[in-house]
């Protein structure tokens, strides 16, 4: 059972490397940072790694190769300096955050506030279970047309969404407020 | 919103996270003045929507879509203080739970995001509220999603300014203003459309439910 004294310094522990990743500019430091990192994930480097990739693709793949044709027509050369260190640094900063998910409990680490820790559940807790049912209304709409569905409908459709999705988070903190009060969570 | 870490220079960011600390605190004394077992849920269930509402499709001609950032809908609707504190917990759960998103790049889209955007949307909101509601949430929901896109554009092209080796290659993000802005701006502009017209939908529908919950 972990405990919130040690999952607070973990959260330290990973802000600090955050900070200190950042500051890195030196191509050699961060590949040792990153040989680091992926010592310490142990049996799950090859997920973690995979998890990070994905994270991170589409945002640093579009600028690394838009820069690198951009240099390649200035200059007839390739950014390798630039691009070595932007993705080493991108990768050991996403690497080090899905880390210290796999190994922190939030919750645990933010318990030094009562209300904090209360309103990150509350919101995490509902988040999912939103998120769940928003993705069953689109496959609901996909699965109820023949053919694909207007520009209008989908408006509608999203519109609908959004509209139930208020409804819904009314309800939640109606709930929740009532849960609190019959437990005398604040008195 | 999903810049990952490494692309924001420290010497922007740990300022950024100061002055959003100083509008958090603001913030939490305004909302939060009374968390209780009434606005405490209240806050959570507004930061779940507004994360949720970041997986509606924002439909596009020709079948495709983006996503929703809704800040324009939660400042006409509930206010500026409730949108930005809602906004940078949603920002904050999808760093440090989801990976999604920079936690070095979580202040930049608060301020961006959650307080221009959403003072920005509130502010035209009122102000052309007497010409007409469906007027006055198109413009929020079209600023609300166009100047916080201004904003990232600007922080983004200082990044080779603020932080250059002595050859003046750039360390961070690499575009200067002259790529940014357009880069940004333009889809924007155009994205902001639809952001608009859903606000204006979204809003009736919060409305509507307003007027429910005052006849129950």
């Amino acid at each position: 059972m972990p405990s919130a004294a040690l999952e607070r310094a973990k959260f330290l522990v990973w802000l600090a490397a955050i900070v200190a990743a950042s500051w890195l500019s030196d191509a050699a430091w961060l590949a040792a940072g990153l040989g680091l990192v992926l010592l310490a994930a142990g049996r799950a480097v090859f997920r973690l790694t995979r998890r990070a990739l994905l994270a991170t693709l589409a945002f640093t793949g579009t600028v690394s190769l838009t820069y690198a044709a951009w240099f390649w027509w200035q200059q007839d050369a390739l950014p390798l300096d630039w691009l070595v260190t932007v993705n080493l640094r991108v990768l050991l900063m996403a690497l080090l955050t899905f880390l210290f998910i796999e190994r922190t409990n939030l919750f645990l680490a933010l318990g030094f506030s009562r209300r904090l820790s209360f309103l990150l559940v509350l919101a995490v807790s509902q988040s999912l279970a939103l998120r769940r049912t928003l993705d069953e209304f689109r496959q609901g709409l996909d699965s109820r047309a023949l053919v694909r569905v207007g520009l209008r409908d989908r408006y509608r459709a999203a519109a609908r969404a959004a509209g139930w999705l208020f409804d819904r988070a009314l309800a939640n903190a109606h709930e929740s407020a009532r849960a609190m009060q019959s437990r005398g969570m604040f008195r | 919103m999903h810049i990952p870490d490494g692309f924001i220079a420290p010497q922007m960011y740990l300022p950024l996270y100061g002055a959003a600390a100083g509008l958090w605190a603001v913030g939490a004394r305004r909302i939060a003045r009374d968390l209780d077992e009434t606005t405490l849920p209240w806050l959570a269930a507004l930061t779940a929507a507004a994360f949720a509402l970041s997986f509606i499709a924002l439909p596009l001609p020709g079948g495709t879509s983006a996503h929703v950032t809704g800040v324009g809908l939660l400042a006409a609707c509930f206010g500026i203080w409730q949108a930005f504190m809602a906004l940078s917990l949603v920002f904050a759960i999808q760093a440090l739970l989801f990976g999604d998103g920079g936690v070095t790049t979580l202040p930049l889209n608060a301020l961006a995001m959650g307080f221009a955007g959403a003072l920005a949307a509130r502010g035209v909101f009122l102000s052309t509220r007497r010409v007409g509601q469906t007027p006055a949430l198109f413009l929020a929901g079209w600023i609300g999603l166009f100047l916080p896109a201004v904003l990232i554009a600007l922080a983004l092209g200082a990044q080779p300014l603020i932080a250059a080796n002595e050859a003046g290659t750039p360390r961070y993000f690499p575009f200067g203003w002259s790529v940014t802005l357009p880069a940004l701006l333009i889809p924007h502009a155009l994205l902001g459309l639809g952001e608009g017209a859903l606000t204006v939908l979204g809003g009736r529908a919060i409305e509507r439910l307003r007027e429910r919950y005052r006849n129950d």
